[in-house]
């Protein structure tokens, strides 16, 4: 079974820190990682490539930097990497994104099955993977938090869906988008890691994969980011201050005359 | 021992020293006060006053007071101990550093600071880290707890290997003696043999010569970059013979953590983590840090490499905060995680030459066995400091854990003083271990101690009941 896998790098979010002014995240300093929710894509890919075998290979858009995430993929388990990298893809939304991968993943060819993450954990919009299958013209299941049975020709998958479980069968190939709920992601292996950094990255370039330069980066794209708020605190709390044992009795004829204004009492 | 009470007129004169608001005897409020992290059920005590002074000449005319009255000081930092150092087991004046907390100097010029020891030790940290540097000589509990109770215990924590426990970043103290004097030991001075290290003294002497008031401490080049491995391996034995042979390789790792499989499990399973240790017998955590990622990634795996070779099952590579995470948290959370499966339990932190680790493990086994409890083994491989556990069987009573504990004490101190070992690496002797110390140390060296306590506090009014008794004074 041959399994594609696109994941993005993101910047390490534990301790982001924004710019109020520009509406953006401070990015220097900031180390990145691959996309923690691309991390059960890549443990879904290689459980099923133990399992049946076959190959994975995995492939990202992004500036040179982000062959670390690949390598790190490759680290994991997968056995080739691909790098999208080009200033005419900068500036991608969703759309010019998938339209981008979906390309290149033609280019690679044979493939069974491709798995993307839910979500990004930068952009969070969720619609690159969808994106990719609508281009591939592929069957699509989101949400998938369960393969139930998988082989040749076709594949049971459960989906997480608001009511429960939602048991889809479809034809191979395929596009899954995985929840959390699918795998716990491995640790990269120091045998990996020294496979990764004898494996070579290829960079796809727009000419080399012949695009329609219409499609691609910010020109191509059919939503721009114009701005970006920040959400305004409504909540605030109210502190009735005692000043000593003395003001107890006041703060609590206070706190209660409050609690009836608001008509909590 | 007999000591005074704290009369309504000591309270005055405390008031009178300190101001009303420094001064406290409600119970409800002294009760924190009461215990350090051991057992308060255990070990806890109420004292008669708790005061919070601002300055070193409070403190010292405080103590001057105490030694007129003979009333027993116990001096207090965060309340983090975890052997009872902090408790005043006789009563009498609780002494919070909590209100002298500010940074006094950042003397970048000379690599160093200068802090009142009620700080935050992280503070220092945040303070310093946007001029690349940090205090290196912090303990696991950096978030809560104050230098000074640092310096008190010569606390060490999981970074040891490298940067040294806390002695070696401290260059001088300000200290109130256990009579009174306010003195200046040691400095900013790199190198100073004139005379006896006094300064070396106070270090780890558990708050029994004196109260720390200021420090000067070495501030040390902050690591950029890090990388971390986990291994595991079929034994505890293989696990532990690694250690000499990474160490004699000169890459000095940041630290070499130890966990056995039923540390790593209890852990695991409390944090719903998936660490695949079913197959090994026990793991080491290693982190290497440096300034320049690649060159730290690489030494890192020449380290797994080593692992590799020494018969590892396999070895994990962890390079960015995200998967760091992930592998320390379960370090990290051994502690908890027991707390939560048997809230019944002793935490050890015994210290042994680290070629003697593998017999010790043993030596853990037979207690388990022996003497039906659970003895988690993890810690600090790569110093020699292992915390083992004694966690009671939850479905053994209170009596036979009261009747059993003490004896499966002994005989984990007894196979740890075979072995060339200390009862303590880290967490120190206060309340908790002194009655074993005196069995397992040579009586002259003792006798040096209390000479030393003697002289320094001839109405042993400073943290009386700690490290050792002097029955006669």
């Amino acid at each position: 079974m041959n399994i594609i896998i696109p994941i993005k790098q993101v910047p390490e979010t534990s301790n982001v820190k924004m710019d109020k002014e520009k509406g953006t995240m401070i990015r220097d300093g900031v180390q990145t990682v691959i996309n923690p929710l691309d991390l059960y894509a890549l443990e879904t890919g290689i459980q099923l490539k133990e399992k049946f075998g076959g190959k994975i290979t995995v492939i990202s858009m992004g500036p040179p930097s982000a062959v670390k995430a690949l390598k790190e993929a490759v680290a994991m388990g997968c056995d080739d990497a691909v790098l999208l990298s080009d200033k005419k893809f900068a500036g991608s939304d969703t759309w010019a994104t998938s339209y981008t991968i979906s390309q290149a993943i033609k280019k690679i060819g044979h493939y069974d099955l491709i798995i993307a993450g839910e979500r990004a954990t930068d952009g969070d919009t969720g619609q690159v993977g969808p994106g990719i299958a609508a281009w591939l013209d592929l069957p699509l299941a989101t949400y998938v938090s369960k393969i139930v049975k998988v082989d040749e020709k076709e594949l049971v998958v459960e989906r997480l869906v608001e009511e429960g479980y939602q048991k889809l069968q479809m034809p191979l190939p395929a596009l899954l988008t995985v929840v959390k709920e699918i795998s716990n992601p491995r640790l990269p292996t120091l045998r990996g890691k020294k496979r990764a950094r004898a494996t070579e990255v290829p960079i796809f370039t727009a000419e080399k994969m012949d695009l329609d330069p219409e499609f691609l980066g910010l020109k191509g794209s059919p939503t721009k980011v114009l701005k970006i708020d920040f959400p305004t605190v409504t909540r605030g709390g109210t502190l009735v201050k005692t000043g000593g044992e003395e003001g107890v009795e006041e703060a609590i004829d206070k706190l209660i005359d409050f609690l009836k204004e608001k008509e909590l009492v | 021992m007999k000591y005074n009470p704290v009369t309504k007129e000591v309270l005055d004169e405390l008031k009178s020293i300190l101001g009303e608001k420094n001064v406290f005897t409600d119970e409800e409020k002294m009760e924190t006060y009461s215990h350090d992290e051991t057992d308060v059920k255990v070990y806890g005590h109420m004292p008669e006053v708790v005061i919070t002074p601002t300055t070193a000449q409070q403190i010292a005319e405080v103590v001057k007071l105490a030694n007129r009255e003979i009333i027993p000081i116990t001096p207090r930092g965060a309340g983090s101990g975890l052997s009872g150092g902090a408790i005043p087991v006789y009563g009498g004046i609780l002494l919070s550093v909590e209100k002298m907390n500010k940074v006094v100097e950042l003397d970048y010029a000379n690599m160093l600071f200068v802090a009142e020891s009620g700080i935050i030790t992280n503070e220092v940290n945040e303070l310093v880290k946007e001029k690349g540097l940090f205090f290196a000589g912090y303990p696991m509990s950096l978030e809560t707890c104050y230098l000074g109770g640092n310096i008190a215990e010569n606390a060490g924590g999981g970074k040891a290997i490298k940067y040294g426990v806390t002695g070696r970043h401290i260059m001088g103290v300000e200290l109130v003696t256990p009579t009174g004097e306010i003195v200046e030991l040691g400095g900013k001075l790199a190198k100073d043999v004139t005379g006896y290290d006094l300064k070396q003294l106070i270090v780890g002497s558990e708050g029994t010569l004196g109260i720390v008031t200021k420090a000067t401490v070495k501030l040390t080049g902050l690591p950029t970059a890090k990388s971390n491995l986990l291994v595991l391996f079929k034994t505890p034995k293989e696990a532990i013979d690694v250690v000499p042979e990474i160490m004699a390789g000169g890459l000095i790792p940041t630290s070499i953590e130890f966990m056995d499989r039923l540390s790593v499990q209890t852990s695991c399973e409390y944090l719903n983590e998936t660490l695949p240790y079913q197959d090994c017998g026990a793991m080491l955590l290693i982190e290497m840090d440096g300034t320049d990622q690649d060159e730290v990634e690489l030494n890192a795996e020449k380290i797994g490499d080593k692992c590799m070779d020494n018969g590892a099952i396999e070895v994990y590579v962890a390079d960015n905060h995200t998967t760091q995470e992930r592998i320390w948290s379960v370090r990290r959370n051994i502690a908890e995680a027991f707390k939560v499966a048997s809230p019944v339990q002793v935490i050890e932190d015994i210290v042994v030459p680290i070629s003697t680790i593998p017999d010790l493990i043993p030596e853990l086994e037979k207690i388990s066995i022996k003497y039906d409890v659970q003895v988690p083994c993890y810690g600090h491989a790569g110093d020699g400091n292992i915390h083992a556990h004694l966690v009671k069987n939850p479905n053994s009573t209170m009596e036979h854990w009261h009747e059993i504990e003490p004896k499966a004490l002994r005989e984990l101190y007894a196979a740890t003083d075979k072995l060339g070992g200390k009862i303590s690496g880290e967490h120190g002797i206060g309340l908790k271990r002194k009655a074993y110390m005196k069995e397992l140390i040579n009586p002259a060296e003792l006798e040096l101690m209390k000479a030393i306590k003697r002289a320094w506090d001839p109405n042993n009014i400073m943290n009386p009941g700690k490290i050792f008794d002097m029955e006669d004074m």
